[in-house]
């Protein structure tokens, strides 16, 4: 945890800005990358040390603003607030450098020590724009320190800069703005009584107070001080009258006026001969025509270059582990002994040879998307359809990062504005099949019955979300305000970025879910040599037999699919007594079928059930168990009585 | 609180339209943005405001949204249809 001595640093900038990547070339790889606006939803923190001295460094999600419209903002605020940064690294994206320093003037606005780190300048050049950093810092009175952050160019002396702010004050006057919005503010600074909670500093308080107007307590300071609350009233209605417009656009108006002033004297703008190759890649990405067979060209490029990776290798991986178990059988016979080191086995090799060979090329290619900035592309042209199902195509980004892993797809759903969208969307999640069901699906249904059957099972699965999200939808009525996305800018992918956020990923595998699978496995071996199964079995029978059809044995192994999805696969073996090839001889084709439907339907895994709790609430959280079961026992059975 | 003046500021223009009625690659100015507050200051905090030229990328089919990319800071956005309907533009004489 933070040590309360190191000082703390910020990382805080506009979504999409390269926050994260400049983060991680600090904090040697810690947050998570993307290049959809507002996929860091969480705040990471690291502890580093440069070159001797400590520093906190602290990473927030990206906002517009320090006005937040969605839950990922307030996190950013909050911990602004709070935390009170002994200095703040403000992000800016020098391709668009305007629209970044609108929230660099709120935050200069705080008189907080603060370095800018003008980053991407190299796709600034490319933009055609050369920007004069000294320039700008005389303009912002701030340090700025231009940095390409993907390939660590300027870290160092962004680092020295902020340590120079640490140990002496450095910053100029501040940008003012035009005189009739600074004699607003300097009114209501002069009403503020003394004793009022000021936040940073009055001037601060009273810009956020007219800017803000019912959204800063505005109930709240009727009740303590109806006095000021006129006051404030009046100096927003006057600054309103004035300006032909709500006193919160005269502001955000003026904020962009000076924004674009201050990067035009900043910056060189040549013009440019030709389109960048992103922007011709666009014409065809975006096409409202053209853009819908690449996107389903890429998912079906997807799916077939994961199981065309994951098959071939998983057969191979597999070999040593059946002979490992032929030889425990023969070394150890039926007693305790075996069936602990046969789960011990079943739960090593099963991560290695049938987790690994489909989740590392899924990690790679969710990472490929993600840098690339495809997801936010894909979130354009799958709106209309999104409305269908009461949602819009902000949703996207969670339900395709959904595939990778249920829990960062649920976290994610903070981007959404209103919390019925993110209700909606949360309750959807879970019936997105996500790495591990990949697995089960492509280890079990594609490589025993084709790739085809498991191609129509995700196709199905697709469906099956739609259906349930226009039902859902009948209920939650209230409208869902509609799409505002911000497209970035394509970019190249970077083999550093994806190498990082593979090995991020494959760490957490290595400490949460491998542990998870290896213990449940020697457990299930030790229930089995003590003939526990048996009256679990038993107990589940008339659901597993009865109603599924599938071999009794199994009802042990859904039990522990709660733990992780990729469990009851491992244990489908381990509780069936054969090795993977030889699976076809004792259950059927329509029986894999099934049980596939059951297990990835069932239940959310028990992380999924956790975010669930923390994102959206207790209620919700049950009722999607609920709601994942009746719908896994109804599927089952239909698909059960028509295959 | 917000007795807006916005209808006032307004232009008699023949010219005045909505996104959604505007041609594809078509240079615009964004005269007034009719939506509620939460959807004006979203749009304001992305960097499109009243008064700024932009150029209508694309018009996503079966009710898709607008593609829009504002000249002067070089941003682009997905608006949605509902919204683009509300954003009120007229056509800008020459690109900045």
């Amino acid at each position: 945890m933070s040590a309360p001595e190191a000082p703390l640093l910020i990382f805080i900038g506009q979504p999409n800005c390269g926050k994260s990547t400049l983060f991680n070339a600090v904090a040697g790889y810690k947050a998570q990358t993307s290049n959809f606006p507002g996929t860091s939803v969480k705040h990471t923190h690291s502890l580093v040390n440069i070159d001797g001295r400590l520093l906190n460094v602290v990473d927030l999600p990206g906002t517009y603003s320090l006005h937040p419209a969605d839950p990922a903002e307030k996190v950013a605020l909050r911990h602004l607030f709070q935390e009170k940064p002994d200095v703040m690294v403000n992000v800016v994206d020098a391709s668009i450098l305007s629209r970044s320093l609108e929230l660099t003037l709120e935050l200069l606005e705080m008189e907080r020590p603060m370095v800018v780190a003008l980053n991407m300048t190299d796709l600034a050049e490319k933009k055609g724009i050369t920007i004069d950093a000294g320039r700008l810092a005389e303009l912002l009175g701030v340090p700025v320190i231009p940095t390409v952050a993907a390939h660590g160019r300027g870290v160092k002396e962004l680092l020295e800069a902020a340590f120079r702010c640490l140990e002496s004050p450095c910053r100029g006057p501040l940008p003012r703005w035009s005189a009739e919005v600074e004699s607003v503010v300097d009114k209501l600074v002069a009403s503020l009584p003394a004793d009022f909670p000021c936040i940073a500093n009055p001037r601060f308080t009273a810009i956020q107070m007219i800017e803000s107007g019912h959204l800063f307590c505005s109930e709240f300071l009727e009740e303590i001080d109806p006095g000021l609350k006129a006051t404030l009233d009046g100096i927003r209605d006057e600054l309103a009258l004035r300006r032909g417009m709500p006193a919160y656009e005269a502001v955000a108006a003026e904020r962009h006026h000076l924004s674009l002033k201050l990067s035009e004297q900043a910056s060189l703008v040549r013009g440019r001969t030709r389109r960048s190759w992103g922007e011709r890649l666009d014409d065809v990405l975006m096409h409202p025509i053209w853009g819908y067979p690449v996107l389903i060209a890429v998912l079906l490029g997807f799916f077939f270059a994961i199981f065309k990776i994951g098959g071939p290798v998983e057969s191979a991986l597999l070999k040593p582990f059946a002979g490992l178990k032929a030889w425990l059988a023969a070394e150890f016979g039926s007693g305790l002994v075996f069936h602990v080191a046969d789960g011990l086995a079943s739960g090593i090799g099963g991560g290695v040879a049938i987790v690994l060979p489909y989740f590392i090329p899924l990690l790679f290619l969710m990472a490929l998307f993600d840098d690339v900035g495809y997801l936010a592309r894909a979130g354009f042209l799958l709106d209309a359809f999104m409305h269908r199902i009461g949602l819009h195509g902000k949703s996207v980004s969670p339900f395709i990062l959904g595939f990778g892993c249920n829990v960062p797809a649920i976290a994610a759903t903070r981007i959404l504005e209103s919390r019925r969208d993110r209700i909606l969307t949360s309750l959807l999640i879970p019936f997105i099949p996500c790495s591990a069901r990949t697995t089960i699906i492509l280890a079990l249904v594609a490589f025993f019955l084709g790739p085809w059957w498991a191609l129509g099972f995700y196709a199905a699965n697709i469906a099956l979300v739609a259906v349930l999200g226009r039902i859902l939808s009948l209920f939650l009525k209230e409208a869902s305000p509609g799409l505002i996305l911000e497209i970035p800018t394509l970019k190249m992918p970077s083999l550093k970025s994806i190498g990082l956020k593979i090995w991020f990923q494959l760490k957490s595998f290595a400490l949460f879910a491998w542990p998870l699978l290896i213990g449940g496995s020697i457990l299930l071996g030790l229930v089995q040599a003590l003939h526990g199964d048996a009256v679990i079995n038993a107990a589940l029978s008339p659901l597993v037999s009865g109603v599924l059809g599938l071999p009794r044995e199994l009802g042990v192994t859904l039990i522990f699919g709660f733990l992780r999805k990729e469990l009851s696969l491992l244990m489908m073996l381990q509780a069936l007594g054969v090795g993977y090839q030889q699976l076809m001889t004792v259950v059927t084709a329509n029986q894999i079928v099934v049980f596939t439907v059951f297990v990835s339907l069932f239940i959310p895994c028990l992380s999924t059930f956790a975010v669930l709790w923390r994102e959206v609430g207790k209620k919700i959280a049950f009722l999607s168990a609920a709601l994942s079961v009746t719908v896994a026992i109804i599927l089952s059975v239909a698909v059960r009585l028509l295959l | 609180m917000d007795r807006s003046a916005r209808a006032t500021r307004r232009p008699k223009d023949d010219e005045m339209t909505n996104l959604v009625q505007s041609p594809k690659g078509a240079t615009l100015r964004i005269v007034d943005i009719a939506g509620g507050e939460g959807v004006r200051r979203r749009l304001f905090a992305l960097g499109f405001n009243v008064g700024d030229d932009i150029e209508l990328q694309a018009l996503g089919i079966l009710r898709g949204p607008v593609l829009i990319r504002n000249l002067r800071t070089g941003v682009t956005a997905a608006v949605g249809r509902g919204i683009a309907q509300k954003i009120v533009v007229e056509a800008a004489d020459e690109r900045p």
